[in-house]
This record gives C-alpha cells, structure tokens and sequence, in this order.
C-alpha cells in the first residue's frame, strides 16, 4: 500500500450545497513530490484541510504509513507526522523565529517555565541542518515573505513532520524566493520526507514533481507521472473540455466607452510583484467584456478597484468619461456604478438583516420622506424584486434563511434596478447550480442587449467564452491576452494564457525573472 | 412576518423571566444562608421598594439617568462603535449644564434649561466624538480610547469641582446651587422623582424610531451588522465611526444634564459615578433595543433600591446587598449575551 492512501474522500458543504469533494483518491508514495493541481474550486484544498484534520469527511478512508487513520484536528495530524505550510502564514509579528516555531509545544523548564535557551537550540539544529537561512532570534516581523514561509517549514519540521503538505506555496514569492524553496524542497527529499505541493502553477508541476494528480470539480480526473505529461496537457486536463453551457449570445453593436481604466496599478509596500501591473481596460455600452485568470492573479483586486473598496497606486479610472479614480465607494454609486460582488455572502449581503433591507441597501434614499424611511414603498419595492426575479423569499425573512441562488437572485435584483449603463459580475455563478448560473447568464445577456456595458471576471472559463465579445486574461496581475471572442478561439488558447504559457503583453514592468530550475 | 416575530419575543422574554427567576432564588439562599433574620431580608430586599412612595419615586427617578445613558450604549453598540467612555462623558454633562445654569441665574428656566441641556449634550458628544475621530482618523481602538479619554475628563471635571467652581459656604465638594427656576418639576413627592422620566420614555421612543426608520439609522444599523456590505453598497463607513459615538455621547451628556437639574441641583464632586458603567450593564440586557432600554433600566434602578432598602430595614451588609445585586446581573447579562452570541453562531453557520 501507498505511503499515504486516501480512498473515496467525500466532502459537502451542506450550507451552499457544493460538492467539494466527491469519492477522490489521492495516493501518496514515500519519499516523492506530489503535485495537486486544479483551478479554483477543484476541490485541491477541501482534500488537504481534510487530511490536515482542518475538516472532517463525510465518508472515505485516509491510510498513512499502512495504517488506517482518524484525523479529528491538526494536532492529530502533527502526532502523526504530517505538517501543513499554509498559503497565508500564522506566526506572531512580535514573537522570534524560535518562540514562533515552538509555539504550542514550548520545552519548559521546572514543568512552568519556557526554556527559551533550550528553545533557541533545538531551532537552530533543525534550521542548520536543513539549510535554511533564517536568524532564530529575529523577529517575525522582519523577515521577508520568502523567509516566513522557511520558518512555517522549520515549525513542521520541528514538530518531527514526515509528510508534509505546501498549499500555494510560491503565490506570495518572488522568483529568488521560489527557486530558493524549490531548492529547500530538494533538500527535504534527500532527507527522506514527502511532500504533497497544492498549486495550480504548472512550471512547477514540472520542474518539481515527480507524480502529478489533477482535479477539477471536486473530482480527480488523472493522475501521472510528471516525467510522462506536458504542460499542455496539464492546461487541458485542469480546464477540461465539456461545455454545459446553453446561451444565445446574439450579435450587438458597440457604443460610447462606458468604464475604462488606464494604466491602473497596485504595488504593495515590501513586495516586488504588483497586483495589477497597467491594466487598461475598456468596455463600451452593449459589450459583454470578460476577465478570464487564475484566483490570486489579480482578478479579486480588478473587483476591489472598480468598488471603490480599494484605491489603485496608480492610473486612472473612468465612469461613463467621469474620472472616478479617486472616487469612495458612495460616489462611485452615485456615479451609477451598479456590482455583483464574488462575496455574495458576506460582501453582497447582509445575512442577519431582512430582505427587505437588503434589497434597497443601495438606494435607501429613493424612500425618505423627510428623513424618514417609507415602509409601505419599501415594501412594494421589494415585493417587486421578488416578483420579477422569481427569488423564493419573502421581503421580511433575514436574508440568511435564504438559499445560495436566491441570495445571488436578490443581489441580482437590486444591483440591476437602478437601471445603470455598467454592471461589474465577479464570479457571479460561482457555487451556484445550473438552474441559477443560467437565469444569471440571461440577465447579463439582457443587459447587453439593452445597451449596458458588462464587465464579467471570472475564473470559470465556460462562462467567459461562452458570454463575452471581448477577453481580457489576467496573469500576475498583467493583461496577458487581449482576444475577440470568435468562432476560432477556443477553452485550451484561454487555458494557456491563464497559466502563463502564453503572453502577448511586453513582460511585467521589471523584468528580473530568473529561469526557474528543478531543485 | 408578525406571528415570527411575538413568537421571537415570546421566547426571549420567557428566556429572561426565568433566569430572573433562577438568579432571584440564589440571592434568596444567599441571604438565607447569610441573614439572621432572612424572612425580613428578603421581604424589603424584594419588596421593599414598593412599600413606600417615597421609595418607589426615588427608584424611579434613578431610573431615569440610566434609561439616558443606556440609550447612548445601545445605539453606540447597534453600529458597532463601543463606547467605554460613559462616566467622563456623563460627568461633563453635569459639570458644563450647571456652568451654564450659575451663569444665567436670572433667565426664565424655559430659556436656560434647554440651553444647559444643549451644552450638555454637545460636550458629551464631543468627548465621546473625538474617539470616533480617532478611530476614523488612525483606526484607534474605540474601547480603549473612549475609556481613557473619559479618565482623563473626570480629573478634568473635578478639578473645577473642588477648584475654581467650588462652593465656599458648603462644606460639601460641590459647586453652587443652581436657581430655583431651573429645578425640574418633582412629580411624586416627597421622592425626588422628576417630570424628566416622561422625557426619558419619550427619547427611548424617539430612538427607538430613529434607529429603525430614519435614513441615519439605518444606515448605522446596517454598518453595525455588516461593515463591509455597508461600504460596498455605498453607505460612508467611516462617517458611521464617528456619528454613532458622538450621538451616545450626547445621551451620556444628557443623563449628566438631567441628574443636575432633576435631582441634585449642583454638580457634586462625583454626581454622576456609575450612570456610565451602569448603562453599559442596562444595553445588555435591553440587547441593545432602545424599547427595551426603558424596562431593563426599571430593573436596574429596582435591584439598587431593592440593596437599599434591605441594608435600612434588615441586618442586610452592604456587602452582601452587593453580592446579591452581582449575582442577578450577572445572569441575567451572560443571558443576554449569551442570545448575542447565539445568533453570531447561526450567522456564521448559514455564512458558511
């Protein structure tokens, strides 16, 4: 038997009805890289809080090192010798390196004290001999991203992790970064450990791995070995080929320029990677243009930017030839910005509060009557949503009490009552069943067709070609591609520009990538 | 819709007569326990209050200051703004109405006693404010800001107090007397109760409109429910930092104010110690419902009465009338927030 066997690991999220995991197989020999890949929603991370102990499954069997395993939280799974890096670190600014890797499990001294001494020794051994670069006296808050996450791998490892398990690991790193870490991973081997890496980067897929498993939609579609696949094949197998979905996208003439950006940017103190390196952008009333991208390559941030929730560091937005740059999230709507945000749950929607209040949220002031709110337009207001978007509510139900799709309904309903002439979607299907993905598809369409501006970022590559006339493809926070929706284009083209194998744009603005090696 | 909701308030009332219930026989052991003469004990600590006139309107009147500040917590609380700062806030209230009061000792009271209240209400406002400033300005925290700046105006406040303001031909620390004029109407004498309690069910009433129906108040609820949500639907958050402290804090400069002109007449060194803390302990069990407020203050200014008459009238310590307070409200809050805490959980339970 496998090293570690997982065996028909299913996983639903009863709240929004998803199918995180269904019967996935993992398997896992000693001693290996292995590579999960898949795009967002694959599931990849729901397996790995499963094996973590983060979550328990619903049913399936986990096996590790021949033995059948229950693993209730991460403490269960670091006894067994299994150690998780997370995407996003946990450690405590103002503590140092050694206090943050003996967090939880500090040697002590007279069974009361912390030996912080012993501390600092034990940590210093486990960092020499792995060769890693990190001072155990700094502070946390100095380090450098790249060395944050050494201290995350030490803390596994000082926890006497055999198998241990990296989810996005080089997301936040710079190119010296990565090659350092992969040159850690190697290191790791030569010591006998295992690693299963979480990523849906291919170039490392293939630099590092030696098997690869891939998922997409809470299944696993193929498992190779990396030695045997290419990076196309990857693409094609992470993407898929199966098209579900049925729209008439009839054709449309283009008018005056509704929303553009120009040269928008967002850098990040400390970081040398921008979140959106010059973005331009334009969309004209009766286009249906589409962000298509990877979660984490700036498609969440495009979101933020046009909202109002974030201010770019640089460039200049414009609403219908309004300059908006500046604008707060309150002019930005009173400028006739309408969205439907990819948080539907927590951005979009107040679950605790009524329908009612949700629906006119954005508008409470079309029923003032000197200072005071209307109750009885309020409520034909609402009634009138729930009636002509069909949302299985009633107008003072909390909001929460409300299924996935019908909470999407009502955001729906409200962003597209104020009749505006651009309507921001992200993500707006995601987690949906096929029944509401479709009534939102139809309205984005109607929307076009009445001669709106819709702008659609989506990592779901059915929809964006499926909708849009025009496709934008976002890698690392840069348009990668700039394409026409024609008959010519096809799942595979978009697939590689997401993941970076294609790129017409000139490069990111500093160039000082570095040819990725295998470690 | 309707039916849901006396179902919901059903519930929750009889959630907390039974833990009055349940914390009322602990106290009854407690004084059994500890009484030699517990029949008396219990008898005045329970009843006690409603045996005189005199008692029952000074336990109304002390409502009064409670129902204001109470108000001021829960509005505060509703938008999610904490305010810890009650006591300086109250306390400058009483201190700058008597100001105003001792300098126009000759107006007709319809004149300077709104005027006094006014000044009150704007210094309150403006203590409690200048958190929310902090807040909007730097992120500061508000619990800890507000509580700090209120310390701060408290030795402010009583330095003028027994300073420059004090009163020579009193051997008290306190200011002048205040003009007849300006003494609120006393309703129910010989108890110091005031015409001011008709003002204070009236503002719980107004607020409690306000916060449900007026174009601020929503707005500030749903900041306080979801900040986020808010921002993105255009509401000016960070407006909503600031607007929510300042309005409790005119509550609090309000019931500082009110307990000068209704009951005390001067500004004493300390008028107002406990009207902050007190009201934060009435918004928890009114659960932040400004309706509410009028009932849970009742209940308040009836437990103190209650201590009171027991240690007059029984073998009752102040201690143990302490003890036995504590026990109540300590239930009856963790009650209160036990139901906050609840209905988190559901929250993040469909969130998910």
């Amino acid at each position: 038997m496998a090293y570690l066997q997982m065996h028909g690991i299913t996983k639903l999220y009863p709240a929004s009805g998803v199918l995180a995991n269904d019967a996935v197989d993992l398997s896992v020999e000693e001693n290996e890289i292995h590579a999960v890949i898949g795009e967002n929603g694959a599931g990849k991370s729901t397996l790995m809080k499963l094996l973590y102990g983060l979550e328990q499954p619903d049913a399936g069997e986990i096996h590790f090192r021949g033995k059948h395993v229950a693993i209730r939280d991460p403490l269960a799974a670091n006894r067994l010798g299994i150690g998780m890096v997370h995407q996003h670190f946990k450690l405590v600014p103002d503590f140092t390196v050694a206090e943050n890797v003996v967090l939880g499990m500090e040697p002590r001294k007279q069974g009361l004290f912390i030996d912080r001494q012993s501390a600092v020794k034990d940590v210093t051994k486990v960092i020499e001999e792995h060769g890693f670069s990190i001072d155990p006296k700094q502070k946390a808050k100095d380090l450098t991203v790249g060395q944050m996450q050494q201290v995350e791998i030490v803390k596994m490892l000082y926890r006497n992790a055999e198998l241990l398990i990296l989810d996005e690991p080089t997301s936040v790193l710079t190119e010296q970064e990565i090659e350092s870490l992969f040159a850690t991973l190697g290191n790791l081997l030569s010591r006998g450990k295992t690693i299963i890496l979480i990523t849906h980067k291919l170039d490392e897929v293939t630099h590092m791995s030696h098997r690869v498993t891939v998922m997409r939609g809470g299944k696993v579609v193929a498992v190779r070995n990396t030695s045997d696949v290419d990076k196309r094949e990857l693409s094609r197998l992470m993407v898929g080929k199966d098209i579900l979905l049925q729209v008439n996208r009839g054709p449309t003439t283009y008018g005056d320029t509704v929303l553009e950006m120009k040269e928008i940017s967002i850098r990040c103190r400390g970081q040398e990677r921008p979140l959106l390196d010059r973005i331009d952008l334009q969309v004209r009333s009766g286009e249906l243009v589409g962000i298509a991208g990877v979660g984490g390559n700036g498609l969440a941030e495009i979101e933020d930017v046009i909202g109002g929730l974030r201010g770019a560091t640089q460039g200049s937005m414009f609403l219908n030839g309004v300059d908006v740059t500046s604008f707060s999230s309150e002019q930005l709507r009173e400028a006739g910005l309408a969205y439907v945000p990819a948080d539907r749950l927590h951005r979009g929607a107040s679950l605790p509060s009524t329908v009612r209040e949700n629906c006119i949220v954005t508008k409470h002031h079309d029923f003032l009557r000197a200072g005071v709110l209307q109750r009885r337009d309020v409520r034909e207001f609402t009634r009138h949503l729930i009636d002509q978007f069909s949302i299985a509510a009633s107008e003072g139900m909390p909001a929460g009490n409300l299924s996935g799709g019908n909470i999407q309904k009502m955001i729906l309903a409200r962003e597209l009552s104020g009749q505006s002439n651009f309507i921001l979607f992200s993500e707006p299907t995601w987690g949906l069943d096929i029944a509401s993905s479709q009534f939102v598809y139809e309205k984005m369409l109607e929307l076009r067709e009445r001669g709106a501006g819709v702008l659609l970022i989506s990592s779901n590559l059915d929809e964006i070609l499926g909708l849009a006339d025009t496709i934008l493809v976002l890698y690392r926070g840069r348009v990668v591609g700039r394409l026409e929706n024609t008959d010519t284009l096809s799942k595979e083209i978009i697939g590689e520009y997401m993941l970076g194998l294609r790129d017409d744009s000139h490069g990111p603005h500093e160039t000082n990538q570095t040819e990725v090696r295998r470690g | 819709m309707a039916k849901q909701r006396v179902a919901k308030l059903l519930s929750t009332a009889t959630g907390l007569i039974l833990t009055i219930a349940i914390s009322f026989a602990i106290v009854i052991l407690l004084i059994l326990v500890l009484s030699d003469e517990p029949g008396r004990a219990i008898y005045f600590f329970f009843i006690g209050p409603f045996t005189k006139a005199y008692y029952l309107g000074n336990m109304l009147n002390q409502s009064i200051g409670l129902m204001f500040t109470g108000l001021g917590i829960a509005v505060a609380f509703k938008s999610s703004t904490f305010n810890l700062g009650g006591e300086g806030q109250a306390y400058s209230g009483a201190l700058v109405a008597t100001v105003i009061l001792l300098a126009l000792p000759n107006m007709p009271g319809i004149v300077g006693g709104p005027a006094a209240l006014i000044g009150a209400v704007v210094i309150g406002a403006f203590v409690a404010g200048l958190s929310g400033f902090f807040k909007m300005r730097w992120g500061t925290d508000q619990l800890i800001s507000s509580f700090l700046v209120s310390s701060a105006v408290i030795l402010i406040v009583n330095y003028f107090v027994t300073g420059p303001l004090d009163d020579p031909t009193n051997s008290m620390l306190t200011t002048a007397r205040i003009a007849e004029q300006y003494q609120l109407l006393l309703i129910f004498k010989p108890s110091k109760l005031d015409i001011s309690i008709f003002f204070a069910v009236a503002t719980a009433i107004g607020t409690y409109f306000f916060m449900q129906r007026s174009h601020w108040g929503y707005e500030m609820r749903m900041c306080g429910i979801n900040r986020e949500f808010s921002k993105y639907a255009g509401i000016n958050v960070g407006k909503y930092l600031l607007v929510p402290m300042a309005i409790s804090g005119g509550f609090h400069g309000l019931a500082g104010g009110i307990t000068v002109m209704g009951t005390h007449y001067r500004c004493l060194k300390g008028v107002t110690a406990g009207l902050g803390w007190n009201g934060i302990a009435v918004a928890l069990i009114a659960k932040n419902n400004p309706l509410a407020v009028i009932p849970a203050a009742l209940f308040f200014a009836y437990l103190d009465a209650g201590a009171k008459a027991a240690m007059l009238h029984a073998d009752v310590t102040f201690e143990l009338a302490k003890i036995a307070q504590g026990v109540i409200f300590f239930l009856v809050t963790a009650q209160a927030l036990y139901g906050l805490f609840d209905s988190k959980k559901k929250r993040k339970k469909v969130a998910r």
